[in-house]
This record gives C-alpha cells, sequence and structure tokens, in this order.
C-alpha cells in the first residue's frame, strides 16, 4: 500500500457515530445467504437515522432469521425468544419501556406458521415496532421443509413441489388494518433500506416482508423465491427515496419525473417515485388488488404497499405514565399507607 | 331437645343464572353481619344457566370452614336434581322447598316443608318471579334460624350496593318469605344462630381479590392474561382497583393490562415486561399452564423475572373447570422441558394470598426468574374471613439490577451469568442502559451470555442454576407449624386445605392420637421440613389430588432414612375438602402402617 495515502476520516451519523458501532458479530449462515444482506441494510439504516444503539431493542423469534441479531447491533440490548412467539415478548418489553425502538425479525415459518397469531394480534394492538420478515419460503435451521408463505408449485432444490397455496403476510397485515406494509428484496439494497429507515420512522407497527433466497434448500429456477427468479420477475411499484427529518428536503436530490412524499411520524419523508402507474398507497384495496393480481403473474410487487398514520399504538391505549414504568420509583409502584387505610375501610365497611 | 347453637350446615340447590347467588351471599352476609363464625362454598357448574348450582353454608363457633360431614337444612328449588337433593338428605335433615316446581317430596323420616315461592313472588314483580322467588327461602330462614333484621337488612343493602328498588322489593319478599313460614311452619327444631361478638375489623374476601391487590403493593408494571375459570377474577380485581389504587394524581397509569390472544402470548408478555426491567404478572388455571410451559422455560434459563398464578381447578384436561384440586404441583414444580425447579408460593389463607401476591414479585426480581403463585378454585372464588391485609413490611427488592455506570464499576468482572457473589444470582443490566448489552436467548450461552454448547459451561450453568434455587429455599415463606409435645403424627400438607385441617385434627385427636400440623407455604421445601418430619414418629402427606405430589416432592428432597416414615394420603373427587372424609383416611393409612 502507499505510504502517502492518507488515512480516510471516519464517517460519522448525525449523532456522530461510526458506522462500526452499529454491527455486530460475524455471521454464522450459509456463505450468500440473503439473510445476511438483510442484517446489513439494518446496520446501514439504524446508521443513517441516526438511532443510538442502546435506545433499539433487537427481538427476534426462532430460526435462521432469528439468529441475525447476533449479526447487528452489538450494542442494543436483543432477546432471541421462542418459535413464534416475538410479537408477544416484545409487547410485555413495550409496556414497560415505551421508549425503546423495538425491532422484531422473524421468518416465515415464525410469522406465517407457528406465531401467526401473535402476528395478527400484534397488529390489531398497533404495537410500536419493526417487524421484518425475511421470508425465504422454507424452514432452513431443519433443513428445507417447505413453510406457509411458498408459492403453489414452487420447487425446491430436492423433492416435490409444494402443492398448497401460499399465505401472503403482506395482504394479511393490509386486511388487518395495518398501517405500514411494505414488501422488498433482500438484494434490492437501496429500496430496502429506504423502506427500513422510513419503517423505523414510522409510529405503529410497520411490517416489512422481505424475499431473501435461500442459497442451500431453494435457490434452483423452479424456485419462486431464488434469487434469480425474483430479479427477473419483480415489479417495483415505485422507486423510493427516504429523506430524514434532519436533512432539508431541498438537499435532496429530486428524482426525474413524478414523485410523492409520504410524510412519516418523525418528520421524515418516504419519497415515492411513480414508475409507470399512479398507485395509491393510502388505499388498502389498490394494495390487495395489485398483490391479487401479481400472484397471478406469479410476480412480487415491492415497495410501499400501504400507508396509514391515524392510529393509536399499543402503548398509547394504556393511557400510562411518561416516564417508562422500568424505571417507575417505588412511591409510584406501591399505593401509600393512607391509600391502603381507605382501601381496608371500604371492605370493612 | 337442647339447643343446637351455631353449629350446622345449610345446602341450597338451585339452577345456575337464576339469581340464586344474590340470596345465598345475603344469607351468609347477614350471619357474618351477627358476628357468626360462617364460610360459604359455590359449587358451581361450568354454564351460565340452567345446570344445577349447590351453595353450603357451614356455622361453625369453633370456626370451622370446610362443608360439614352432614347437611341440616335442604333447600330444594332445581327440579333438575330434585330426586337427588331430596333421596340424598339424610334422615332427620329439614327439608325446604319450592312447591311451584311442583315435584314430590316423599320423606317421611325428614322434616319437610313447602312453599310457594315463584307464586308469591310474581306478586311482587311478574318479570322478576323466577330470582325473587330465591328471597322467600331467605326470608323462611331467617324465622327458622332466628336471622337478626338489621344484620339482614345489611346485607341486602351490601348485596344491591343500595339500589333503592333492588333492595326494597328483595327485602319485600324475604319479609312475605318470613310471615309465611312463622304462620305455616311448627318450628320444633333446635336449631338456632345466636349473635357473637363481631370481631373488629373482619370482613369475607375471596382469594382472587387478596391476589389482585398483592399483585398491586407488589408493584406490578404490566399484567397480561387471557380469561381461564378460576383465575379470571385475579385480573379483574387487578383491573378494577388499579385506577384508585395506582394511577397518579393526574390519572395516567402504572400499570399496563393487555388481553392476551391466549396463554403462551400472555407468558411472553410477563417474560417481555421482566427482560425490560418492569414487574409483569399473568393469572391462570392447568390448562393455561401447559401452554406456558415454554416460556416458562426461556425464563428459567435466560434468568428473566416475573410471576405467574396458578389457581388450580381439576385437570386432566378441561377436567372439571369449576371444581377444585392441588394437581399442578407437579406441574409448577418442574414446567417445560429439560431439568427445571421453579419457586412455588404457597398460601393458604386469603391474608397470605395478598402478602405472597406481592412478595413474589420481589422473589422474582431478588432470584431473576419466574415465580409461581399457587392457589386453588377453594381458595380463590370461595368467601373466607379475613382480619385484614397487612402493609407490606418491607421495602421492594429489585435485585441485582445495574443501571448506572457506576454501579457497573463497582462490580468486578462482570457477565451477565457471572456468580460474581458466589449467591448464584449474577448481576443484570437493562434494555436501554447501553451498559453491557447483550443477546438474551434460551440456547446454551456462557457467562458473558454468548452462544455455547461447550459442555463444561453448559454443566457448570446447571450446576449454578441449582445453586440458586437451593439458597432460595430458607429465604422462601417458612412452613407454619403447630406441635404437639407427643410428637407421634405430623401432617404435612398446603395451600387451602388450610380451612379443613384444625377439624381434621380434633377429629383425630377424639381417637386419642396427638397430631401436629406443617403447613408447607413454598417450594423448594425450607429446611425446617425435614426437621419436622425428622422430630415425629409418623407424617402424614396430606393433599387434594390421585398421586400425592407434594409427597413426590418430599420423597425426592427428603434424606432416604426418612422417607419410610412418611405416609401419602391424597384424595380428589372435585369438591372441598370435607374433614370426616379425610381424617377417616390418615386413621386408616395409619392403622396399615403399624401393621
Amino acid at each position: 500500500m502507499s505510504e502517502n495515502k492518507k488515512a480516510r476520516p471516519v464517517k460519522l451519523n448525525v449523532i456522530e457515530l461510526p458506522k462500526t458501532d452499529y454491527t455486530g458479530g460475524p455471521s454464522s449462515l450459509c456463505p450468500g445467504c440473503g439473510h445476511d444482506q438483510i442484517s446489513n441494510v439494518i446496520i446501514q439504516a439504524c446508521w443513517e437515522n441516526g438511532i443510538e444503539p442502546h435506545r433499539i431493542a433487537k427481538m427476534s423469534g426462532i430460526g435462521c432469521s432469528s439468529k441475525t441479531p447476533a449479526y447487528f447491533l452489538g450494542q442494543s440490548h436483543g432477546f432471541n425468544t421462542v418459535h413464534g412467539r416475538m410479537p408477544s415478548v416484545t409487547t410485555g418489553a413495550n409496556m414497560v419501556n415505551k421508549n425503546l425502538v423495538y425491532l422484531g425479525v422473524s421468518g416465515d415459518g415464525d410469522t406465517a406458521s407457528i406465531g401467526i397469531g401473535q402476528f395478527i394480534h400484534a397488529i390489531r394492538r398497533n404495537l410500536n415496532m419493526v417487524y421484518i420478515i425475511e421470508n425465504n419460503g422454507v424452514y432452513g435451521l431443519t433443513k428445507g421443509q417447505y413453510s406457509a408463505t411458498v408459492e403453489k408449485g414452487s420447487r425446491k432444490r430436492k423433492g416435490s413441489a409444494n402443492e398448497q397455496p401460499p399465505i401472503d403476510l403482506c395482504k394479511l397485515a393490509i386486511n388487518l388494518g395495518c398501517g405500514f406494509v411494505a414488501r422488498s428484496f433482500s438484494g434490492a439494497k437501496k429500496q430496502l433500506t429506504a423502506l427500513l429507515k422510513a419503517g423505523l420512522s414510522h409510529k405503529g407497527i410497520a411490517i416489512i416482508d422481505v424475499i431473501s433466497p435461500c442459497v442451500t434448500f431453494s435457490n434452483n429456477d423452479e424456485s419462486y423465491r431464488s434469487y434469480g427468479y425474483v430479479k427477473d420477475h419483480e415489479e417495483e411499484l415505485h422507486g423510493v427515496d427516504y429523506i430524514h427529518h434532519f436533512e432539508p428536503i431541498a438537499e435532496v436530490d429530486i428524482p426525474e419525473g413524478e414523485f410523492e412524499d409520504v410524510k412519516l411520524f418523525d418528520g421524515s419523508t418516504l419519497r415515492l417515485e411513480t414508475i409507470d402507474q399512479t398507485y395509491d398507497y393510502t388505499d388498502p384495496t389498490a394494495a390487495l388488488a395489485a398483490l391479487h393480481h401479481a400472484e397471478i403473474e406469479k410476480k412480487h410487487i415491492t415497495g410501499l404497499l400501504h400507508h396509514n398514520t391515524e392510529m393509536p399504538t399499543a402503548d398509547e391505549d394504556q393511557g400510562l405514565i411518561d416516564i417508562a414504568l422500568c424505571d417507575l420509583p417505588e412511591d409510584l409502584m406501591r399505593p401509600s399507607k393512607e391509600k391502603h387505610s381507605e382501601m381496608m375501610a371500604k371492605f370493612r365497611m | 331437645m337442647d339447643a343446637v347453637i351455631n353449629d350446622f350446615t345449610l345446602n341450597i340447590a338451585t339452577a345456575n343464572g337464576t339469581g340464586s347467588q344474590s340470596a345465598n351471599l345475603i344469607l351468609l352476609h347477614s350471619m357474618f353481619e351477627m358476628g357468626v363464625p360462617v364460610s360459604g362454598k359455590n359449587l358451581f357448574p361450568s354454564n351460565i344457566s340452567g345446570l344445577p348450582t349447590w351453595y353450603i353454608i357451614r356455622v361453625s363457633d369453633q370456626g370451622y370452614q370446610a362443608p360439614g360431614d352432614r347437611t341440616h337444612f335442604q333447600i330444594v328449588m332445581n327440579k333438575d336434581t330434585w330426586f337427588k337433593d331430596v333421596e340424598g338428605a339424610e334422615p332427620g335433615t329439614i327439608i325446604l322447598y319450592n312447591e311451584d316446581v311442583k315435584m314430590p317430596v316423599d320423606r317421611d323420616d325428614c322434616l319437610v316443608f313447602g312453599m310457594p315461592m315463584t307464586k308469591m313472588a310474581r306478586s311482587i314483580s311478574p318479570k322478576m318471579a323466577k330470582m325473587i322467588a330465591n328471597m322467600y327461602y331467605v326470608g323462611a330462614l331467617q324465622y327458622l334460624l332466628g336471622i337478626d333484621q338489621d344484620a339482614l337488612e345489611r346485607a341486602v343493602n351490601r348485596q344491591f350496593k343500595g339500589k333503592a328498588s333492588a333492595v326494597e322489593s328483595n327485602l319485600k319478599a324475604i319479609e312475605e318469605g318470613r310471615l309465611f313460614a312463622e304462620e305455616n311452619i311448627d318450628w320444633d327444631q333446635p336449631y338456632t344462630l345466636e349473635s357473637r361478638e363481631k370481631i373488629e375489623g373482619q370482613f369475607l374476601v375471596d382469594g382472587n381479590e387478596a391476589v389482585a391487590l398483592g399483585s398491586i403493593y407488589g408493584g406490578i408494571n404490566m399484567l397480561s392474561w387471557y380469561p381461564i375459570t378460576p383465575s379470571s377474577s385475579i385480573a379483574e380485581g387487578i383491573i378494577q382497583w388499579l385506577p384508585e389504587l395506582r394511577n397518579t394524581e393526574d390519572g395516567d397509569a402504572t400499570c399496563a393490562v393487555v388481553q392476551a390472544e391466549d396463554e403462551l402470548a400472555a407468558a411472553g408478555m410477563v417474560v417481555g415486561a421482566g427482560w425490560a426491567g418492569g414487574r409483569g404478572m399473568t393469572c391462570t388455571s392447568g390448562p393455561g399452564i401447559s401452554l406456558m410451559s415454554e416460556f416458562v422455560g426461556l425464563a428459567y434459563f435466560a434468568e428473566i423475572p416475573g410471576v405467574i398464578w396458578d389457581v388450580n381447578r381439576v385437570g386432566p384436561s378441561t377436567g372439571l373447570p369449576t371444581r377444585t384440586q392441588q394437581g399442578d404441583l407437579n406441574l409448577l414444580r418442574e414446567a417445560s422441558h429439560g431439568d427445571t425447579d421453579h419457586i412455588v408460593l404457597i398460601p393458604g389463607t386469603v391474608e397470605e394470598c395478598f402478602e405472597f401476591g406481592w412478595r413474589a414479585f420481589d422473589y422474582a426480581e431478588r432470584f431473576q426468574t419466574l415465580i409461581f403463585g399457587f392457589s386453588d378454585l377453594d381458595l380463590g372464588m370461595n368467601n373466607w374471613l379475613c382480619s385484614g391485609f397487612e402493609y407490606p413490611s418491607e421495602p421492594m427488592d429489585r435485585g441485582k439490577v445495574i443501571r448506572t455506570k457506576e454501579q457497573m464499576d463497582a462490580v468486578e468482572n462482570y457477565g451477565r451469568y457471572r456468580d460474581v457473589d458466589g449467591d448464584g444470582i449474577p448481576y443484570r443490566t437493562l434494555p436501554g442502559s447501553g451498559l453491557d448489552p447483550i443477546l438474551y436467548r434460551g440456547t446454551g450461552h456462557d457467562e458473558d451470555g454468548i452462544y455455547s454448547e461447550d459442555p463444561v459451561v453448559y454443566r457448570e450453568l446447571m450446576k449454578r442454576l441449582k445453586r440458586k434455587s437451593d439458597n432460595a429455599r430458607d429465604i422462601l415463606p417458612a412452613p407454619i407449624l403447630r406441635e404437639e409435645k407427643e410428637q407421634e403424627v405430623g401432617i404435612i400438607y398446603m395451600g387451602s386445605m388450610e380451612n379443613t385441617i384444625q377439624e381434621i385434627d380434633d377429629i383425630i385427636e377424639e381417637t386419642g392420637i396427638k397430631v401436629s400440623q406443617c403447613r408447607v407455604r413454598a417450594l423448594p421445601l425450607h429446611s425446617e421440613i425435614e426437621a419436622f418430619v425428622e422430630r415425629h414418629e409418623k407424617v402424614i402427606v396430606l393433599e387434594i389430588n390421585r398421586d400425592g405430589q407434594l409427597y413426590g416432592v418430599l420423597r425426592k428432597e427428603l434424606p432416604i432414612h426418612l422417607v419410610p416414615k412418611v405416609i401419602s394420603v391424597a384424595y380428589s373427587d372435585g369438591l372441598p375438602p370435607r374433614a370426616r372424609f379425610y381424617a377417616e383416611r390418615i386413621m386408616r393409612s395409619l392403622k396399615e402402617a403399624s401393621e
């Protein structure tokens, strides 16, 4: 190496932290796994959004996807819980500490089968979290059984084709009234980063279903979730760009053609560039129609499918005191002796 | 005939959902208002309306609270159980029945009185006749037993929360019932009530409400629950009392309440709350514990505090969902797969339901584990005499939580799972603190929380967890001992059996055998229990289940030389324990053991 080359200054984010403050341990997933690309996007998005790492809580269930919190955000507490039950653990944590940024990572086995009930109820409650599904259509850790999201007729490397129709988690989420539903592809780094940053800026549950090919069990051409298939059959609803609330909009490159700005809770903006049609992301029926047609045409549509900010979150519904419940002083956790006497008097009336 | 004062049992047979519960509670509270020691037990079906219900009131100056050995008054209102109720009465029973049901009562060997209860009720309110009819047996019993009018009116007001129209119409029905009885019943029976000085400050309350209040005093931050009989009223009690007892002056909540989608989620929320540094709790019954078991194992292994109350109903499976049992002890003690040994708190009185309600959270955070509260339907859903709930005697114990950098620096060689103090309990930091964050996991982990499958690491971790629970033994509530100096026979028992044990003891002592009592109040077993066994010649382990689950715990934990003198007496049929029944089984077992 050239001795003259100056050490490049380390790039810092808005809270002056280097990206290395957002990285984790080395991955033990198969080389080339789409999940690792998602982990990199998580690191990138959290760093770019300038979230203090300690304020993030990494939550996961069980499976390949759920192992990944070990590979990003090493300065954040995390919880690798039990299969399919990440949402309930996140709910309990959110109730006693509503000030953390909850980032859940789950898989399609986790979310569409064993944990589908918890997925549904987390949406029903509008739990304030980002819920990423690393969706590969197979159970990886148990060596390649089909999951419930895999398309009918899809075929993995070995064995027979899947004969059952898929559960489309985005459709399900939209039907449940979820306020932020997006689909992306682990290979679409720019789009996924923008969507994840937008999800982190959204108040309430943000569902991001990421098609993430399994390089070991279903990266063959007959699989509708292989890298090659998705690359060839992915249709972007819109180009996406994310503008931080701390960046003046004027400084951001205005994309060519038409665009529409989605205002997010923290003042940030998700800029949707129109590609070939006017897609109304505020209309849930438009999203459902688009997903339906894509399924018939064996295509994957990606982008922000649906957005609606008009819902209180699970913790807001509780009418809680401002301070996080885990930090309450004892006098707010135990009735006073005076109150105790009043209570006992009621019994003795 | 000598008067029989304050010593008899009433059995009231009605159909569920006909308003009889109001009449029965009015009877119970009237007697209580007279200062008479009473207990009421509701034997109800798993049904909202129509199936048979029996309410048993035991009146006993000796303070016996179990259903008595025989019924002195049988009230017959329900046509579906009519024949069984009438035929089941022992000779000499006083049978009071509703003539309007138009069913026969052919018992020449009993004293039989009929009353046109529904017809009379119709004159007060045609629409409500079916409900009000129950007040006529209250009126008749007022005459027969001599229930004080003031006491009765207080009870009626309490029951209808002072609602004038309801109080008036029901009091009228009671009065008509009393007058009818005065005119038509030629009463020469010895049973009578006599007022006693009401013990200052005593009231009636059920165990579930006591647990609810205890939890509120224990600083509960998050209640997650899924409805299941007989535990739902714990959650409902917490919800009812929270605004008054725990909201801030501005009306802000300090405890979140989430009705979960199932018991799995309820347990997950408890684990999440504990992980984040709050005090989370759920309440359930056996079927719920089965579903929660996976999370229970996670909490045990990842060392997350939390509280789960099990109000035992009859298993296995759906079992007898509205009947009582002590059949979940094994389930709680070793819940989840792999080696576990959970701390179980076992209250025997409503006062202890309150005390263990708040202490459970302190133990959970102190030992960084899941704590089970173990109650049952009998204790949880029936009304018991209570002398009051004592304000917590100690400040909260939040355990070894590191909240600041200074605290962290003071711990030498910190690791989330490193036993730096040698007591088996490591330190922990909370999410959001930025202090030594780890990824919590249910997989094998080393002292720093890093994934590990190393055999030595695993073995050392499991040994430390055992050390932690061993060290908890003598910190948990000690057994309650009532010992005779003879130390012939000791009875070890737990939970709601407390309400029957003295009567059992008295029955056995009538035969000349002296009985000591030892009530287990927590698992793992306190060291005093071993000493109690050591001191006594024979030890009976008495419990309400089929296989002797507490006996099994003792067999497993006692030194081998003590095991031969421990005898199991376990019996369960869904009903609350009847003293003579259990006493006879104990005597039979003692006899067999000495042969």
